[in-house]
């Protein structure tokens, strides 16, 4: 579905970031920016902290049990076999496959979970308000449900270089 | 920024009262039992040479790593190296007591074990001596290079102190990588003349930095307590959690390497080396290292925002201090002393020589300013944020 969005064009990144406060302080809903680098302030402000890494201690948990699980059961009830006269379960041989299988599963399953909750897949079409936003400005992409003319007004304001209406899919 | 840090007199008198209780533990030593008193001598030796050398190679991978952040405390490692010299001393000192402590060193040892006599060309007293005057003169000489550059950039604002200090900081790595693994295997691994593995000195090497760090953070707080290093932010302080993080992650990937290869090959003249350890009377010690050296702070530091509250760096590092204290235990005196005995001898030579250590450290904190003045990148250090 598309919408009409507000786009203020920037210069340069620390206007933009005054910009974004003075929106972000009266309520203008910001719907996304788009730079042709990563700014760590830029960042910070507009994103939420990311819930990924607890999830992914999560994974690593239930991974380690899981592979622990198999292992035992392979090693010890499934099919007992003596190496060199260690017990059946000798949990030293155990690590290694429980760190590796760890990083692969918790590895896969978190950029699993990043690529659904940011409805990403590979070969997606980018979402770009402007074919040159990735080249050298930066864009503040606004919903225009909330008082259109004061946020152009402040776009303005603050540094703008250019105030653009589109209508984008979002 | 100016401020020169002064060790006030109630520290002096405390670490005075230490220095006395390590010589009491050392008069009491010698008359109860002299071949536990050395082998507690080594220990505490190892521990703060351990320290120290960790502490100038985290200082000179700052230098070559261009790193800015720890521009600002960058005197801090600086000083925990100062001890360097005392510890040669010290060490030297064990001239005396190197039969209680190596079975190579005993006389005539060689007649009636093959291994040892074949090992003789390297194992013995002379040698032993040369080499360990070698490592020191190296270290100390590049440790003082490493200072003169600092502090004369302090008089003079000029990058070509910057450039001297990154120099010798490579060549100090480069000495500290080979002869401290070298000077782990000579002083500590050689106690069990018969059993080797590959990987000691080099663990032993590089965990060397995760101490240092420890110690760093305790002297950054102490300091900052004071009232100096009042930039001191939430992005240097997770910037040591991390480094703290990592450590805890190599030294248990270091550990455990060293164990599995021996355990699972389960050839006989090595597995002697860990059967005391792993299932013998040394096993509580055993697992106490790899909890407290790695599973803890591993546990605590995982997430950044509980590693960098002060508190838990603090509580982190302090129980590093025992961590060490206690793989150092466990690699030592099995072979060496051969009894579990944890008394006064135990805890008041480590006291005395941490009185030794931090007064040597605060004494050397003071000789110039606490945060370099014309370190090119003091700006970014004090400005750092994430």
């Amino acid at each position: 579905m598309s919408y009409k969005h507000i786009i203020g064009v920037f210069d340069d990144e620390a206007l933009l970031l005054k910009a974004f406060r003075k929106l972000k302080k009266n309520g203008a809903n910001i719907k996304d920016i788009y730079g042709p680098f990563a700014d760590h302030d830029l960042m910070k402000a507009f994103a939420p902290e990311s819930r990924l890494p607890y999830l992914s201690f999560v994974f690593a948990v239930m991974t380690i049990i899981g592979a622990f699980g198999f292992l035992y059961y392979t090693a010890v009830i499934d099919y007992p076999l003596n190496y060199s006269g260690k017990p059946y379960f000798s949990f030293p041989s155990m690590v290694v496959v429980l760190f590796l299988l760890t990083i692969l599963v918790t590895g896969g399953l978190s950029v699993v979970t990043f690529l659904g909750r940011t409805q990403l897949f590979p070969g997606k079409e980018a979402k770009m308000p402007d074919p040159q936003a990735m080249d050298n400005r930066f864009y503040l992409v606004l919903d225009q449900n909330f008082n259109p003319e004061d946020i152009k007004k402040w776009l303005k304001e603050s540094g703008a270089e250019d105030v653009l209406e589109k209508e984008i899919d979002f | 920024m100016e401020a020169t840090y002064k060790p006030s007199q109630s520290i002096k008198i405390a670490t005075a009262l230490m220095l006395a209780v390590g010589i009491a533990a050392v008069v009491v030593g010698f008359t109860t039992d002299p071949s536990r008193t050395w082998a507690n001598l080594l220990l505490n030796n190892m521990f703060f040479l351990t320290i120290s050398i960790g502490a100038l190679m985290f200082y000179s991978l700052q230098y070559i790593t261009q790193s800015s952040w720890s521009a600002m405390f960058q005197r801090i490692p600086l000083a925990l190296g100062a001890f360097l010299p005392v510890a040669a001393i010290l060490m030297l000192l064990l001239y005396f007591g190197l039969p209680d402590i190596y079975k190579w060193a005993q006389p005539n040892i060689t007649e009636t074990d093959k291994l040892i006599a074949h090992k003789s060309p390297f194992l013995n007293v002379p040698f032993y001596m040369i080499r360990m005057v070698v490592y020191f003169t190296l270290w100390i000489s590049l440790g003082y290079a490493l200072r003169k550059f600092s502090v004369k950039e302090d008089q003079k604002a000029d990058i070509k102190y910057y450039k001297k200090s990154s120099f010798f900081s490579k060549v100090f790595v480069f000495i500290s990588v080979i002869f401290f693994s070298l000077a782990a295997i000579d002083w500590i691994m050689t106690i069990d003349a018969h059993w080797y593995s590959t990987l000691f000195g080099f663990r032993v090497m590089v965990t060397s930095m995760y101490y240092a760090v420890a110690l760093i953070v305790l002297l950054l707080f102490f300091l900052n307590d004071k009232g100096y290093f009042t930039q001191l932010n939430k992005a240097h302080r997770n910037d040591l959690a991390r480094y703290l993080f990592r450590f805890s992650i190599i030294f248990g990937y270091l550990w455990f390497m060293q164990f599995l290869i021996i355990w699972y090959a389960d050839i006989p003249e090595l597995t002697a080396y860990y059967y005391p350890r792993f299932v013998g009377e040394w096993q509580g010690f055993f697992y106490a290292e790899i909890v407290i050296n790695f599973a803890i702070p591993f546990l605590a530091l995982m997430s950044d925002e509980i590693g960098r509250k002060k508190e838990v760096l603090i509580a982190i590092s302090l129980l590093l201090v025992v961590g060490l204290w206690i793989s150092l235990f466990l690699q030592i005196m099995p072979g060496s002393y051969g009894e579990i005995r944890f008394g006064f001898v135990e805890v008041g030579l480590w006291i005395g020589y941490a009185g030794l250590f931090v007064i040597i450290v605060l004494e050397s904190l003071s000789r110039s300013a606490l945060i370099p003045k014309n370190h090119p990148m003091l700006e970014e250090s004090v400005h750092h944020h994430l």
